[in-house]
């Protein structure tokens, strides 16, 4: 009978991959579980009686932490990029001691998120710290800008400025390591071709850098803004008065005691993130169809 | 020599904070509180180690810190049975849809700590779950996080080393598992090494889960002990020892697999 042979032969496919489905469904049952945990939750508070999504868009303190992680968000991630792009253009070029140098940007990373957020808060504490003792004249090598201490993280432009410092300060080499990558791949033969034909470092870095390191670079737009937007330890830290999302929802949660609401506001914030994402991968698309002519 | 003094700027901006750190964590007690007088020096007056002296005969600080090492080794632990037997079979067999099951191996780490945490945290806090303990429970959280990488540098370990050194194994009638135990696995150990390295720092420094997970209880991990004493504004050499202890491990470590968190950091990048 020809269905009895078929149901045979699965039997046997089965047993002669036993290893490797015993070896890879434990694994994928665990990162599965809590995906569908996490999903089930999420969307369990958010659509929970009185629909907490919709409410909470009407909550001012909701709207003031969009506003500002919005606008970390936004001044953040081209920093970032920047700072990326300023690394890996100091080491791409060997010279004496470039591994080094290589190393020694490597060291923020090594340095734990709320270690960096002490260092920063010891820096500009208030009222009296290295910041606001240099502020105020009181080194001989700086001149007087201050009349009194200022209170840092009293102020909300300060504090969240202090938060971004503190992100940008840490993640630097991740995005350093990305844009080098990039940069390593593309090839000698293009300059020196652009050379002879007379181009200028202007037109070289327009024609030939930036086109070729734009996967690169949309790389670190993408992953920095997700990072910025998740952004937790620094603000939780250093901006305590001034929310951004993820502090809001540890206030929520933990606080308030609300945690329909703070499940509503994380979702809020998985959105966000994939309307970013969406947004940075169809901008740098259309920024590559222009600079890459064919 | 623009981008000479560029490089020597950048240094110093990484430099310096960590010299501040040190330099408080070293410093007696007229260089910190000054009242306004003197500014505040850039050494110490009189450098001394008796924070650290303090801290290592502190109960609740070596407590915290034996819960760090206890759940990070239980990560390290969880995240090399789950991880590296797959990735050996995401490398060696042709499982029909490895695309698929790459990408959904990232899936839970789209989702923010942030967003993640509150799932977790209330699966945890009910039954039969909240039984365990909560050093277990943290642990487990971490694994979830660290997973995807170890698995992700498992197999670029897994990639650089032949097979026909199973084959022929399996030839000489070795079992599947068999080669993988006593031939693959030997050849592997210095990678594996890496994960499991990088899998124990990303634990040690994990903050948002054991802060959620630890909130009620007495039981705390470094960040979180760091945290909870941040609260009561102490002194500022008392706050950067406990940083600067926090750091070692990390930095340390972070060294020895430089080569292969290049793996790790950019793992997310296909998403």
């Amino acid at each position: 009978m020809p269905e009895k042979t078929k149901r045979y032969s699965i039997w046997e496919k089965l047993k002669d991959n036993l290893f490797i489905l015993g070896i890879t469904v434990p694994c994928f049952l665990y990162l599965f579980a809590f995906l569908i945990i996490v999903l089930f939750y999420l969307l369990k508070f958010s659509f929970s009686e009185g629909l907490p999504i919709i409410s909470i868009l009407s909550e001012a303190e909701f709207r003031n932490a969009l506003l500002r992680t919005f606008w970390f968000m936004l001044i953040g991630t081209p920093l970032q990029l920047a700072v990326g792009i300023i690394l890996a253009l100091l080491v791409y070029e060997s010279f004496k001691g470039v591994s080094l140098t290589r190393s020694l940007f490597l060291i923020p990373i090594a340095i734990p998120a709320l270690v960096t957020a002490v260092i920063i808060n010891l820096l500009f504490s208030y009222p009296f710290g290295h910041m606001n003792d240099l502020l105020s004249g009181k080194y001989t090598f700086f001149p007087k800008i201050l009349e009194l201490p200022l209170n840092f993280s009293g102020t909300e432009f300060f504090s969240i400025g202090l938060a971004m410092l503190g992100k940008v300060w840490r993640d630097m080499p991740i995005s350093m390591l990305i844009i080098l990558a990039g940069l390593q791949t593309i090839e000698k033969e293009g300059y020196e071709a652009a050379q002879i034909m007379g181009a200028n470092f202007y037109q070289r870095f327009k024609y030939i850098t930036l086109p070729l390191l734009t996967p690169a670079i949309s790389t670190v737009l993408i992953l920095r803004s997700i990072e910025n937007w998740k952004e937790f330890i620094f603000p939780f830290v250093l901006a305590p008065a001034y929310p951004l999302l993820g502090v809001l929802i540890d206030r929520l949660y933990h606080v308030q005691q609300n945690p329909y609401m703070a499940g509503a506001c994380a979702l809020w914030l998985v959105l966000f993130i994939g309307a970013t994402t969406f947004l940075f991968t169809f901008l740098t698309k259309t920024v590559r169809a222009y600079l890459v002519k064919v | 020599m623009v981008k000479t003094i560029l490089i020597a700027i950048v240094i110093f901006l990484i430099i310096f904070p960590v010299f501040i750190l040190f330099k408080y964590s070293i410093s007696d007690r007229d260089s910190i509180v000054t009242g306004g007088k003197y500014p505040e020096p850039f050494w110490p007056f009189n450098p001394n180690l008796k924070m650290f002296q303090s801290l290592l005969v502190r109960n609740d600080f070596l407590q915290s810190g034996m819960v760090s090492l206890e759940v990070g080794f239980l990560t390290v632990i969880f995240c090399l049975i789950l991880g590296v037997p797959t990735a050996y079979a995401l490398t060696r067999y042709r499982i029909p849809g490895t695309g698929v099951l790459l990408f959904f191996l990232l899936s839970i780490r789209l989702f923010p700590d942030i967003s993640a945490v509150i799932p977790v945290a209330e699966q945890f806090f009910k039954r039969p779950l909240s039984y365990l303990p909560p050093v277990v429970l943290v642990s487990l959280a971490h694994t979830l996080l660290a997973l995807p990488y170890a698995i992700y540098i498992a197999k670029g370990v897994f990639e650089s080393i032949p097979k026909d050194l199973e084959e022929q194994s399996q030839v000489l009638g070795a079992s599947k598992a068999y080669s993988f135990l006593r031939i693959l696995t030997p050849l592997a150990l210095p990678g594996l090494g890496a994960a499991a390295i990088y899998t124990f720092l990303l634990s040690w420094n994990e903050f948002v889960f054991a802060y959620f997970i630890l909130f009620q209880g007495t039981d705390t991990t470094l960040p979180v002990y760091l945290l909870r004493i941040l609260t009561w504004s102490p002194q500022k050499n008392f706050i950067a020892a406990i940083s600067l202890l926090m750091c070692i491990p990390v930095i340390i470590f972070t060294f020895a697999v430089q080569r292969y968190m290049r793996t790790g950091l950019t793992a997310g990048a296909v998403k």
